[in-house]
Formats: structure tokens, sequence, C-alpha cells
């Protein structure tokens, strides 16, 4: 089956074509500035062609068609006919309480993802803009929503409770619900192919370390626990964004410097995290580099961060009465072997210990980094976020329940 | 339809915060000045008014790049025509004279059927529209200093001014994150109509000796919430501005409830304009902070 794959932002929409039983991309691209001066397309086709065309796109729909257009376009494209597309599945940040697995989209369904703005304002409506223009251009293709708090939400009550008034979570469903979760469940699933151990016997804590950054325990085949909560901002430190902080600093803050809630929100989401503490970059490469040339505050940013993530290893190896397996994926998780080594330094007690050789080695590839005597494993997976909403795609359409 | 690209002409305090405003939504603006100089001087005076949100953590590097991209400056007025804007703000100086030549100008040589909005807090919209071919296409929008941190636009309706110009202009309003409320054209709309009888009120409780200038504001703040005492108020927006208001009302609607306190007169024919020049109802630092407990040597208790 040829599966488009979206992902749509509030200017930006980014796509892959990807052909389910090979399982690979056979275009990926992204358009960006909608409805903007400037709006442009760029596309990879699996071959290695290259395109970047800038023109007047003025809104998602308008985009979607762009992108209908390139992938059947003739010098450019990988289809003859829209009707070749079998299914499009999209990414849907928030699903609320409703959605634990990917779902066909049906108008129920629709008036749900509806019901969750007021839970990511800042993302669900884009979604439900890209669902609503994929319908109009692609009318027979069946559409899935994949959300990314879905694998989350068999949490147990005590673990997404906040020790908030119970009448907030009546009325607002104040709650942890966390995010990231088709990356979680994607490396978590390889981490058990690798360990030749059925999956719903393994403990497994996934460490996604991206732009945003979260942890998640997955005990028996089910996440228990995740670092991020009821928004984005909480547990792990990332590139701008706080993670755990006391939450009466913000309010000290606010009072102290007569802060607005915007610029509180921006604060904690955008001038935070190792932006915050280094002052140099919020991309953790180059505070490791500065970090390497003797820059102090750089290298508090990097301790700051590695000793979050060995407190959530701690905390989760105790939510799940033991470690079977760790796993360090996305942008700095299978790049950065000064990360890894950091975040597991001095777990040698809990049966946690990496091989400095292997670590070096893997970069950006699917790898075991622990020592032969290691009592839980280490292992870098890359992650692939598109390939699952292609495969849940698939198995929804086909009507074969996804993993 | 969505817009895209506006046309702004001027760029004083309330232009530089309309582009900012507008540009920080993702819309191309064209910011036409009088001269190179004047132009220059809108666009640094935007990036300081971005640097001084960026201290206080309520925007980032990456937005000030983004805002001052998108604000395009010209010194000629026919660019906004090649450059093929949706809609037109003309924001030069508060004075009919000047703001009826520029709108008369664009309506000359714009053919498209294109929105005028003349940001006045003031002025007739009816007596601004008086001479334009295309009347009803013209309409006030009273934004409200620091414009990208005031939620509100009054958009005012002329005489002339048609519905669809009316929603148009709703419209707008809601993309650039404001909340619009119709006004009716009348003196002083509802902002000024009921802010400024009650600035002038508590200048009269100072010239009556009924409480000190800290009270009357501490009172005030505290016994309704109101984030900024009267008076500090009056010294923000300037004695002389409000004195021009309380004037203008007086003349508009012969009522004498709009009658300037005579100590407002007085302040202003001292020179006491407020924050401006460093002395008002309180005296100010170099930096326009209030020096705390020293009301101004005229204010006698």
């Amino acid at each position: 089956m040829k599966i488009m794959v979206l992902n749509c932002g509030s200017s930006s929409v980014k796509y892959q074509l990807i052909d389910s039983d090979q399982e690979n991309a056979l275009a990926k691209g992204v358009v960006e500035r909608i409805g903007m001066s400037g709006a442009s397309l760029k596309q990879s086709r699996f071959d290695g062609d290259k395109l970047h065309y800038v023109g007047e796109i003025l809104d998602h729909t308008m985009a979607i068609e762009n992108v209908l257009a390139v992938l059947m376009s003739r010098n450019h494209g990988v289809i003859k006919d829209k009707n070749e597309i079998d299914a499009v599945g999209h990414r849907v940040v928030h699903g609320g309480e409703k959605f634990e697995a990917s779902v066909l989209i049906t108008r129920e369904v629709m008036d749900i993802i509806k019901d969750c703005i007021d839970l990511a304002p800042l993302h669900n409506p884009h979604n439900i803009k890209g669902i609503q223009a994929a319908q109009r251009l692609l009318p027979d293709a069946p559409q899935v929503a994949v959300f990314d708090t879905a694998f989350h939400q068999n949490m147990p009550q005590h673990a997404y409770m906040y020790a908030l008034p119970y009448s907030l979570y009546r009325k607002y469903t104040i709650r942890r619900y966390g995010f990231h979760g088709t990356s979680h469940r994607y490396v978590s699933h390889i981490a058990a192919e690798m360990m030749g151990k059925p999956y719903s016997k393994l403990r497994i804590i996934t460490v996604h370390l991206g732009n945003g950054c979260s942890m998640a325990a997955i005990k028996d085949g089910y996440s228990i626990d995740t670092s991020m909560g009821f928004t984005p901002v909480e547990g792990l430190v990332m590139g701008t964004r706080s993670g755990d902080i006391d939450p009466a600093i913000i309010l000290h803050i606010m009072g102290q410097e007569e802060l607005t809630l915007a610029q509180a929100n921006t604060l904690l989401n955008k001038h935070s995290g190792l932006w915050g503490i280094s002052g140099i970059s919020s991309d953790a490469r180059e505070i490791i580099e500065e970090a390497g040339n003797g820059n102090k505050r750089a290298q508090l940013a990097l301790d700051v961060m590695t000793y979050r993530i060995k407190k959530y290893i701690g905390a989760y190896t105790a939510a799940m009465g033991g470690l079977d397996v760790l796993v360090f994926t996305a942008g700095i998780g299978e790049n950065s072997p000064v990360v890894r080594e950091m975040a597991c330094k001095g777990l040698e007690l809990m049966g946690l210990k990496i091989d400095p050789v292997k670590n070096k080695q893997a970069i950006k590839t699917r790898m075991e980094i622990s020592k032969e005597d290691s009592k839980a494993k280490v292992l870098v997976i890359p992650t692939n976020e598109e390939l699952v909403i292609a495969r849940d795609t698939r198995d929804i359409v086909l009507g074969t329940k996804p993993d | 339809m969505p817009i895209k690209r506006v046309g702004l002409i001027g760029g004083g305090t309330m232009g530089r915060g309309i582009a900012q405003t507008v540009a920080a939504k993702g819309i191309d603006v064209y910011l036409v000045e009088i001269s190179q100089e004047a132009l220059d001087q809108a666009i640094k005076g935007i990036a300081q008014n971005i640097d001084a949100e960026i201290a206080k953590w309520g925007m980032t590097e990456g937005d000030k790049r983004a805002i001052l991209a998108r604000i395009h400056g010209t010194i000629k007025l026919d660019e906004l025509k090649r450059r093929k804007v949706d809609l037109i703000i003309e924001s030069v100086p508060e004075e009919i004279s000047i703001k009826k030549k520029v709108l008369e100008e664009i309506d000359k040589f714009f053919a498209q059927d294109i929105l005028f909005i003349t940001n006045t807090a003031t002025l007739s919209i009816t007596e601004i529209a008086a001479d334009l071919k295309r009347k009803e296409r013209l309409i006030g929008m009273h934004f409200l200093n620091p414009v990208p941190k005031t939620a509100l636009v009054e958009i005012v309706r002329g005489l002339s001014t048609s519905d669809r110009a009316f929603e148009e202009a709703k419209n707008f309003a809601q993309e650039i994150g404001k909340t619009p409320v119709e006004v009716f054209e009348y003196p002083g709309y509802i902002t000024s109509r009921v802010i400024v009888p009650f600035l002038n009120e508590a200048m009269y409780v100072l010239m009556e000796g009924v409480a000190s200038a800290e009270d009357i504001d501490t009172a005030m703040r505290l016994g309704f919430n109101f984030g900024i005492g009267p008076l500090t108020l009056i010294d923000q927006i300037g004695l002389d501005e409000l004195l021009l208001w309380m004037e203008s009302l007086f003349r508009e609607l012969g009522d004498l409830k709009y009658r300037p306190c005579p100590l407002l007169r007085k302040l202003v024919r001292a020179g006491y304009l407020g924050k401006k020049s460093g002395k008002g109802i309180f005296t100010y630092d170099e930096h326009g902070h209030k020096i705390q407990d020293k009301p101004s040597v005229l204010i006698k208790h």
C-alpha cells in the first residue's frame, strides 16, 4: 500500500509517501511558511532527486494540493495518479482521554479531536485543518489519526494524577498525558526484538532526546509512566524548555518581574532549558562542544540535563521493580555518546554498565552499547515515527489490529 | 480571505506598535515613512521594543528576526500599490488635514477596492471620509498603546462606513489577535469617553486636598483592582494629552462634566507634562522610573 503520512503544524506540513510493503519512503518533504509570503515546498525522493519550489501557498488545502502535484509530477513525482494513495495517516498531538490507540477518522472522531483543542491549543487546530484538507483532496482515501498521547493512555491513575484539587481533574481533565508516544512505542518494540524476548515480559525505559525530550517506563507492554505531563514542558531539561521546576518559582517570578501570562509561558518554553542555563545555544551539539572548550555554563547545562535523565532512570526502575532495557533515541539520543555516558554514569550498582567503545560507535544506528556483564541492556535505536503512522494506517485500513 | 500584506503609513509610536503586532502574526507589513531618516528611526524603535520584550522573556531572538524580516520600509507611497497590499492602515499624526491628505492621495491611485483603516483616537471618521471617492471603505480603528500588549481595538464606524468594511475590519482585528468592539462614531468612543472624565476627577480630588497623590492611586488600585492608579496613568498618558481630551469632549458635547480640572491646566502651563518631561504629578528619573514618594513641587499638601 502507498500511504501518505502528514504532520501539520501552524504554518507547515511535513509529509512522507511510504510504501508500507517495502516500509520505505518514496518521497519526503515539507511545506513551510503557509499563508505567508515566500512559502516553499521542499522534497527529496528515494533516489536522491531534490526539489525546492517557492510560491503562493495560502492554506493547508493549497499546501496539500501542491504536495500532491509534486508527487504526481513527471520529473519529481513518484505516482501517476492521486488514486494510487491508498490511505492517509495523520499525526495528531492530543487525543485527550478518549484514544488509547490509532483510529479511523469518522465524523465522531473529528468531533472528539476538536474537543481536545483546549488541551493542545497550539497543535490540534492545525492537525484538524490538515485532516479536513486531506479529506477534501483525497475523498476516497481512508484517513487515520495517530496520537502522540495514545501510547500513554494506559498509565495507572496514581501515575497520571497530580496532587491538585480533584475538581480540576473533573472540570478540565488536568492530568498527565505524556507525548512522543509514537516514538516510545516504536523503539520499545524494536528493543524487545533486539532482546529476543516477548514485549509483554520486559521492563523498558525509553529516553527520547530530540527538540523535546521525554522518557517512558514501559512494563509488560504498557507505558506506566512518562516524564512529560499535562503539557510538553514537564520532565527532562530540553533545548529551550525547563522541564521539572518548583511550580511556585513561576508564581514568584511573575510577581517579582510583573510578567504577563504570555511572558511566563515564553520564559518556560523558549528561554529555559539548555539555552537558559548556558546562554549559548539550545543545540546539545554546540553545548557539548563548548563544554569541551571549557565553558563552565555549557558544562553546567549538560550536567543538569544528564543528571535529570539519571534521576528518571532511577525513578522508573523503582516504579517497574527493576530494569531490563534502557533505550536512547531521537536526535541527541541517537547521536551523543557523551549524553548517554553521563546519564548512565554511577548506575553500575543498578546493573547498568555502558561499554565506552560501543557507545562511541553507536551514531544514528541500531546497536547495543552495554557491556557483556551489564544486567540491564542499553540500546541505541533510531526512531521512525512516520513508519509507525504508516503501519497503523495500513493495519486499520486492512482491518488488522495495530500492535 | 486571510490578509497577507498590509500597507502601513506612519511609523510613530502607534505605527510601530501596529507594525510589530501585524508582522508577529506572519503578515507582511509595508511601512511608509516621510523620509529615510524617519523610516530608520521607526525600524530601530520596533527593534528596541522587541528587545525590551526579550529582556522580559516574552519573545526570542528568533521572533525578532522573523518580525523584522516581515516589516519592509519604504518612503514611496505608491510602493503600496506595487506590493498589492490587501488593506491600508494610516497612522500619521492626529491632525485631520494630514490624515485627509494621505487618504485622498491613496484613494486616487489605488484601483483595487481595498479597505482603508484610519488609526485615530479622536477624529471624526465621517469628516476624514468627506472627500473620499470610496467613503464606504473607510473605517476607524482605535488601537491603544502599547499596541502589542493591549488586547482591545475599537472599530469605529463613520456615517458612510459600509457593513462590509466593518466585517473586514473585524476579521482583520481578530486575525492579529485583538478583540474588537464596534463603536458608532461619537466623541471619545468608549475607552476615552469613560477614562478621561475619571482621570480628570482624580485631579479634582487631588486639587481639593481630599487625599495625597499616592493615596489616591493606592485607593483606586487596591480598591478596584486596577493595575495602575489614575494619577500615575495621567503621567503616562501625558497631562497635555489629557487636557486636549477634556477640551475636545467639552467642546463637542458642551456638558460641564467635561470641564478640565484647573490643576491640570496649571500643571500643563508649567511644563509638567508627566513621564515624558520627567515630572508631572510625580517625578521621574532619567530612565522614566518613578521616584518614590515624591510628588512634584507644584502639589503641596
